[in-house]
């Protein structure tokens, strides 16, 4: 076990110091670059933890002198990494364990609090959604009013600080619903509109009204105050969480009238009752987990499964997230709900894109990470098969900025541990 | 004829006497009860009118009432001049006269015995020892119930399974001893705890079991034995009474069927206004109804984004419910109207008029009101007909009730209650008014007869505040220079009235010509069709129960789940629900009969396997999943709660599920009995069962059962570890032993002895524990850790018998070989962790390795959402770990079924199973397949393409109601978003 380890070890350093230091030529994969297109055939090659060259290797020529390395890839697949955004991976770890819970600050007004100091590259789960190529997360606070902020961080590194693509790169909204659920303990029957609407948008309007005043004016140091500057300059983003159309008009509104740069919607259950907003005012979104219920009785059974590629239709910018429940270890089949958006026709590299240059867009990181394009990130992995499909997923090489990563995990080893016996 | 009025004195003297017989009388008595003589009426009865009849009444009885009758001498004769009359009305679902009920104390801390002191019954929601005559006293609500017709209510106290006994009662204001009809005239009961604070039942199914145990203790315990228990004395001695049963909704009837089916016991059942949704099941009951009359409002569907959030289901129902009476009369179902249920008493008659406008005959309303409620009660000899010797209850109404007659009187046991003052004179018309200060001038006096207005053209244009009472009428100007008060008399009006200055006038008002009032016809709603009732009724509900079919599926994939593995270009025939044949290029003719009707169906491309089967499924349960409250719930049975309306029936449809285990959650050690049921959506919820399944139940283990994740207040509930959950099952099976030596001793004596000795006390908890020790139903046990499952195994094998199923089984891997030489099979989650402690070693491998080992392995939801996509979830089990894809498959199909004991009939394409079909557009296993088809028992449940036709369908009847909604006059609620309960292990009610 313990001259396991050391081997194990000893293949990530050398990795390291070669691949990070070489350049290395991937041949012959079907590539999927998350910009729409797929090049069947792909020579990609990796210099100074960047693509150096991204082509068709039918169509250029190769010089096998120019590569320290070719690393044959016939019959195997390129993914630039894929993104998870909102989500809990990070800073929770047990569902039902208190102490494990970093997600969920006291009070309803939180814009100054922070997910990436809460983060946890040690998470056992963390491990077990790269090994399935989602190797991106935006780390995202959860409750209240507004949440905080999220970052932008790689699912690798040995603490936040080195882990981090973007720190602090949105807050969190909570936009009141119109509708809540009638009972807390989920009993079936009516839910009740939502009596104090008016009043929680008020002093919601009222919060950012004075944000905004701050922002311009302010001399003295308000934490939350300060935290919020962001929104005003378009250093930050403003992440909307609202479903019904309803809230998302209001809101929307809102944060025209107080001036933020960039909003994004997430959730957006009801996107389709207001597409023409959407485009008009040039408004991307988060979308909620695919793997969902419908959201009525009366509503098409698959319509959590069509609704991307309405969207797509609509030209609205959209990228799929996996809040919900289980959202943190259920992060490892983001994939798949990407793979379900095809069987309901998205087209499989828009699929693609809606789980890495989409969300690398609307996270604002499309220029590091989200393609496979020349002189971006070498972020990506190579899968055995196609990685949207349980079926065949199997991720046998991941690279962070060129850098590999184990992709090893708690799970496989108990799995090497018990299959022996 | 004077022999005849001395009976009839004598008699009503004897009547009166009784009641006050032993109260001191302050100064002297009053005897004389005279005759009155009700002349000129229509008196309206269900099955005749005597049109211009007498009706004759002394004292608190009728004496007589026909067409021709002699009136006695000195008899008070009332003129009613063409007035109706009916029989007062009778309401047998009240709590009128009773102490309001307490609200449920709430406490944080459960509690587990009962708090009520005394020799009852250990379950605070049993008291049949309730009586509701001890409690009862008049109050003012009983003018409420006159105004709209009532002369008698039963009551009861609207609390509890067992509620205890209901007292009919007359709404007189005299005191209660003459109210009180009959003292204990019914027995009441429900499925909801009311506001008992003791735990036990959380749940449904918890209260049929709680109610079924009572029956069996209460017959025990008339056998004699030594303990005292009242609540079982008054339980016993209410069995002779009319058995009433409230239902929350009407897919409580079956489950009440079963319980009288059972017991045999006869209910009336007091309905909540949707019996139309379960006309099949209710034509197979003698149940009578006492129905209420409060249709749903309609909603505001002026904002066409909101109105989306109101479900066909709600729509359909506001539509369908006024015609609820009507379908009951079409189907021979008999039933009584209550008033409870409107907020408003007005309602009640508002209601029943557009009753009737639905098509209603007066008829049956009529006898619903009287007739049918004394029948219910085995009262008819006392009330519900104006005949000979019945309590002198009537009501006088200025037209028919039906229509839009007033009632001016509810007499009740010979008592005059006014309920609108009859104004006798129609004082409207054209005068001629006179005085000092007028000459000739023209007034009208229109509006209504009780209301009429006036007009003096000279003073003011306008209609004048007019009062009008008796024969007097006062007319004011607003300025104040014409206050007036004259009285009526022959066609002209004689008064004074007061000027500005204060001088008093002398004035006359002449008749000229009375006021024609145009006549109001009844307004019979033109679209009084009885809406079509879909299966179920809402949206995806089918309008035509769709049939089985014979088919041919040809040249397909198909996954056989047998020897021959998946064979290419193959076809498939079923026929009579089951298949027919599998192969390449079947000759019809030599399967077939020659004239057969069979479908061709070119499955070129596509991939037929059988119906996906998920071992643990809480879809489709109403009303809650756990029986919590107590370690050990045996006695419960997801099979009384199946919710058969379930939408997500047809969405698991659309994924290729054909059959569930329903099982009851993990909240204690031993919970309830589970339901195997097919998915055949449109049918009911005991057609879904399936016939001849074997008996399964569900335990728990880990987290759940010790309650550790339910907060710092539920400390109390043994176990809180695992070592002592451990010693919940020793204990249970121990006594389970016992119990069943107890009766094999019973039963092997002869029955001479039998007779002499006492039975032992049936169990229904005990029943179930004993079925399985003798291998007669078989467990699923949920649990997660290897100690735990280790410990069950030996717990089972010390008992010898077997645990069927481990399910969820997250750490089977550790453990399945001693899985496999208990003979346990494992279900499992494909890759679900993370979301607890006892979780942190469950790995997605799990199944592979299980599989790997021999133990017969399965992947299981536990989730609505996950249910329709179990294809995708068996697909992980070849990437975690490398199952091939034809063993993946059976994880989803084959192997449950043989841990539900349903492979000879199920999980695989063979010649002889059933037809659960499904066709998938590509590989079964892939992300990318959808589900084509959908077959069970050879019917087609789903389709693609009918999906899109049925939600077509859906919007045009959504559409339909919603214009006919848009005209409907009367109040109007917002629309709201209906929530749907989704259910997992671990979901308690409160």
């Amino acid at each position: 076990m313990i001259r396991k380890l050391i081997l194990h070890i000893f293949c990530i350093a050398f990795v390291q110091i070669t691949f990070a230091q070489s350049h290395i030529l991937y041949l012959g994969a079907v590539a999927h670059l998350g910009n729409g297109l797929k090049i069947e055939n792909s020579a990609i090659s990796v210099e100074d933890g960047k693509f150096s060259l991204v082509a068709d290797a039918n169509v250029i020529r190769i010089n096998p002198t120019a590569y320290d390395t070719i690393i044959k890839l016939d019959g195997k697949r390129i993914y630039p990494a894929f993104i998870v955004p909102n989500t809990t991976l990070g800073i929770t770890e047990i569902g039902r364990v208190r102490a494990t819970h970093d997600y969920r600050e006291t009070g309803a007004l939180n814009p100054n609090v922070r997910s990436l100091i809460a983060y946890n590259t040690d998470s056992k789960i963390i491990t077990t959604v790269r090994s399935n190529g989602v190797m991106l997360a935006q780390v995202t606070p959860r409750g209240g009013t507004v949440s905080g902020q999220s970052s932008i961080i790689y699912l690798d590194g040995n603490n936040w600080e080195d882990a981090v693509l973007r720190a602090d790169d949105g807050l969190h909204l909570n936009w009141p619903s119109s509708y809540h659920s009638s009972d807390w303990w989920g009993k079936s029957g009516d839910s009740k509109k939502n009596e104090k609407y008016n009043k929680r948008t008020d002093e919601i309007k009222t919060f950012f009204t004075k944000a905004g005043a701050y922002a311009k004016s302010a001399n003295i140091m308000d934490l939350r105050m300060e935290s919020m500057k962001g929104l005003f300059d378009g250093n930050k983003t403003l992440y909307i969480h609202a479903d019904y159309a309803k809230d998302m008009r209001k809101a929307i509104e809102m944060a025209n009238k107080l001036h933020i740069k960039k909003i994004v919607i997430v959730g957006a259950e009801e996107a389709l009752k207001i597409v023409d907003l959407l485009k008009e005012k040039n408004i991307s979104l988060i979308l909620n987990r695919v793997h969902r219920l419908p959201d009525s009785q009366d509503s098409p059974i698959d319509e959590p499964f069509t609704q991307a590629k309405k969207l797509k239709e609509a030209d609205i910018l959209f990228c799929l997230s996996y809040e919900g429940n289980m959202e943190a270890m259920g992060a490892r089949n983001l994939p798949f709900s990407a793979g379900t958006t095809v069987a309901y026709g998205l087209d499989y590299e828009d699929a693609i894109s809606a789980i890495t240059l989409n969300t690398a867009k609307i996270l604002g990181i499309e220029k590091q990470v989200g393609s496979i394009e020349f002189g971006k990130d070498a972020t990506f992995f190579i899968s055995s098969g196609d990685a949207l499909d349980m079926r065949t997923n199997n991720v046998e090489q991941a690279y962070i900025k060129g850098v590999a990563i184990d992709l090893n995990n708690h799970q496989k080893e108990l799995f090497e541990k018990y299959r022996i016996r | 004829m004077l022999k005849r009025f001395f009976l009839i004195f004598f008699s009503s003297l004897c009547l009166h006497s009784f009641a006050q017989e032993t109260f001191p009388v302050n100064g002297v008595v009053t005897e004389f009860e005279p005759i009155y003589a009700f002349i000129n009426a229509h008196i309206v009865s269900p099955d005749k009118e005597i049109v211009n009849g007498i009706l004759l009444i002394q004292g608190n009885k009728i004496l007589e009432a026909d067409t021709v009758v002699q009136i006695p001498t000195g008899a008070i004769v009332k003129d009613l001049k063409g007035d109706y009359i009916y029989a007062s009305f009778i309401d047998l679902n009240t709590q009128y006269g009773l102490p309001k009920t307490a609200e449920r104390e709430h406490s944080n801390r459960p509690q587990y015995t009962s708090k009520k002191e005394g020799a009852f019954h250990w379950n605070q929601a049993i008291h049949p020892e309730i009586i509701a005559a001890n409690n009862f006293s008049n109050n003012k609500k009983a003018k409420d119930f006159r105004s709209i017709g009532f002369g008698t209510v039963l009551t009861h106290h609207k609390n509890g399974i067992a509620r205890g006994a209901g007292c009919l009662v007359l709404l007189s204001e005299e005191k209660e001893h003459q109210n009180i009809l009959i003292k204990n005239a019914a027995a009441h009961y429900s499925f909801s705890k009311g506001n008992s604070s003791q735990k036990y039942p959380t749940s449904l199914m918890g209260s049929i079991a709680l109610l079924r145990q009572t029956y069996l203790d209460a017959e025990w315990y008339s056998q004699g034995v030594e303990d005292i228990n009242y609540s079982f004395e008054a339980f016993n001695s209410q069995q002779d009474l009319p058995q009433i049963f409230q239902v929350k909704d009407a897919f409580d009837i079956s489950r009440i069927y079963k319980i009288a089916d059972e017991f045999e016991v006869d209910y009336i059942i007091i309905g909540n206004g949707d019996e139309y949704k379960q006309l099949d099941i209710i034509k197979q009951t003698d149940f009578s109804f006492i129905l209420p009359l409060n249709f749903p409002e309609s909603y505001e569907v002026s904002n066409p984004e909101e109105a989306e959030n109101i479900t066909l289901e709600q729509l359909k129902h506001w539509e369908s419910a006024p015609f609820n009476p009507l379908i009951l009369v079409k189907n021979d179902i008999a039933f009584s109207f209550t008033s409870s249920g409107n907020k408003n008493p007005k309602d009640f008659l508002k209601n029943l008029r557009k009753a009737i406008k639905k098509g209603l005959s007066k008829k049956d309303a009529l006898a619903a009101l009287t007739t049918i409620p004394s029948q219910q009660l085995n009262a008819e000899n006392l009330i519900g007909t104006i005949e000979k010797d019945k309590y002198a209850n009537f009501i006088i109404c200025s037209k028919d009730i039906f229509e839009d007659g007033i009632i001016y009187e509810n007499w009740i046991a010979g008592k005059k209650y006014v309920v609108n003052k009859k104004q006798e004179i129609d004082i409207r018309g054209y005068y001629t008014l006179n005085s000092d200060e007028f000459e000739n001038e023209l007034v009208a006096i229109k509006g209504s007869k009780t209301k009429p207005k006036t007009t003096i053209y000279l003073l003011d244009s306008l209609s004048l505040p007019t009062s009008f009472e008796g024969n007097t009428i006062s007319i004011n100007t607003k300025s104040g220079n014409f206050r007036s008060m004259g009285i009526f008399s022959d066609g002209k009006i004689e008064g004074r009235y007061q000027d500005e200055n204060g001088i008093f006038h002398h004035f006359s008002m002449v008749s000229d010509s009375i006021f024609e009032e145009k006549g109001k016809e009844l307004k019979v709603e033109t679209d009084s069709i009885i809406p079509k009732i879909w299966m179920p009724n809402k949206a995806y509900g089918f309008t035509e129960k769709p049939s089985d079919e014979t088919v041919i599926f040809k040249n397909a994939t198909v996954w056989t789940n047998e020897a021959e593995g998946i064979l290419e270009n193959t076809d498939v025939v079923i026929k009579d629900g089951s298949i027919v044949a599998v192969g390449k290029e079947l000759d019809l003719s030599e399967i077939l009969d020659k004239d057969e009707v069979v479908k061709t169906i070119d499955a070129t491309g596509k991939h037929i396997t059988c119906g996906i089967i998920d071992e643990h499924s809480h879809i489709a349960i109403r009303r809650g999943v756990n029986e919590g409250s107590q370690a050990v719930t045996a006695e419960v049975r997801i099979g009384d709660v199946i919710n058969a309306n379930d939408i997500n029936i047809y969405r698991q449809l659309s994924g290729g599920v054909t059959v569930s285990q329903l099982l009851h959650g993990s909240a204690n050690p031993i919970g309830g009995q589970s339901a195997l049921i097919k998915l055949r959506w449109g049918s009911s919820a005991e057609e879904m069962k399936i016939d001849g399944a074997d008996g399964f139940i569900k335990f728990a283990l880990g987290e759940n059962v010790k309650q550790s994740n339910w907060g710092d207040f539920n400390r109390v509930r043994f176990p809180q570890t695992r070592m002592g959950v451990e010693q919940v099952f020793y204990d249970a099976f121990y006594r389970a032993r016992k119990y069943q030596l107890e009766w094999d001793l019973y039963n092997a004596m002869p029955s001479s002895m039998k007779r002499k000795s006492e039975s032992p006390r049936e169990d229904l908890e005990l029943n179930a524990l004993v079925e399985i020790l003798k291998s007669e139903r078989f467990v699923t046990c949920h649990s997660y850790v290897q100690s735990e499952i280790n410990m069950l195994m030996h717990v089972a094998d010390s008992m010898h018998f077997n645990i069927n199923t481990f399910t969820h089984i997250l750490e089977g891997y550790k453990v399945a070989e001693k899985m496999k030489n208990h003979g346990a099979g494992g279900s499992t989650f494909s890759d679900w962790w993370a979301y607890k402690f006892e979780v942190n070693d469950a790995i997605p491998y799990n199944a592979t390795l299980m599989n790997n080992a021999g133990v017969v392995t399965a992947i299981n939801s536990d989730d609505a959402e996950m249910g329709r996509r179990l294809n995708q979830e068996a697909a992980k089990a070849v990437k975690y770990g490398g199952t091939t894809e034809q063993d993946a498959w059976k994880m989803v199909t084959l192997n449950p079924a043989k841990l539900l004991h349903l492979d000879n009939r199920m999980g695989s394409i063979k010649v002889g199973k059933d037809a659960d079909i499904v066709i998938w557009s590509d590989n079964p296993l892939s992300i990318y397949a959808k589900a084509e088809q959908t077959y069970v028992d050879g019917i087609c449940l789903f389709d693609k393409d009918r999906d899109i036709q049925l939600r077509k369908h859906n919007l045009k009847e959504r559409m339909r109601i919603i214009k006919k909604m848009i005209s409907a006059k009367g109040k109007k609620k917002k629309p709201q978003k209906k929530e749907e309960k989704l259910y997992h292990c671990d979901t308690l009610e409160p």
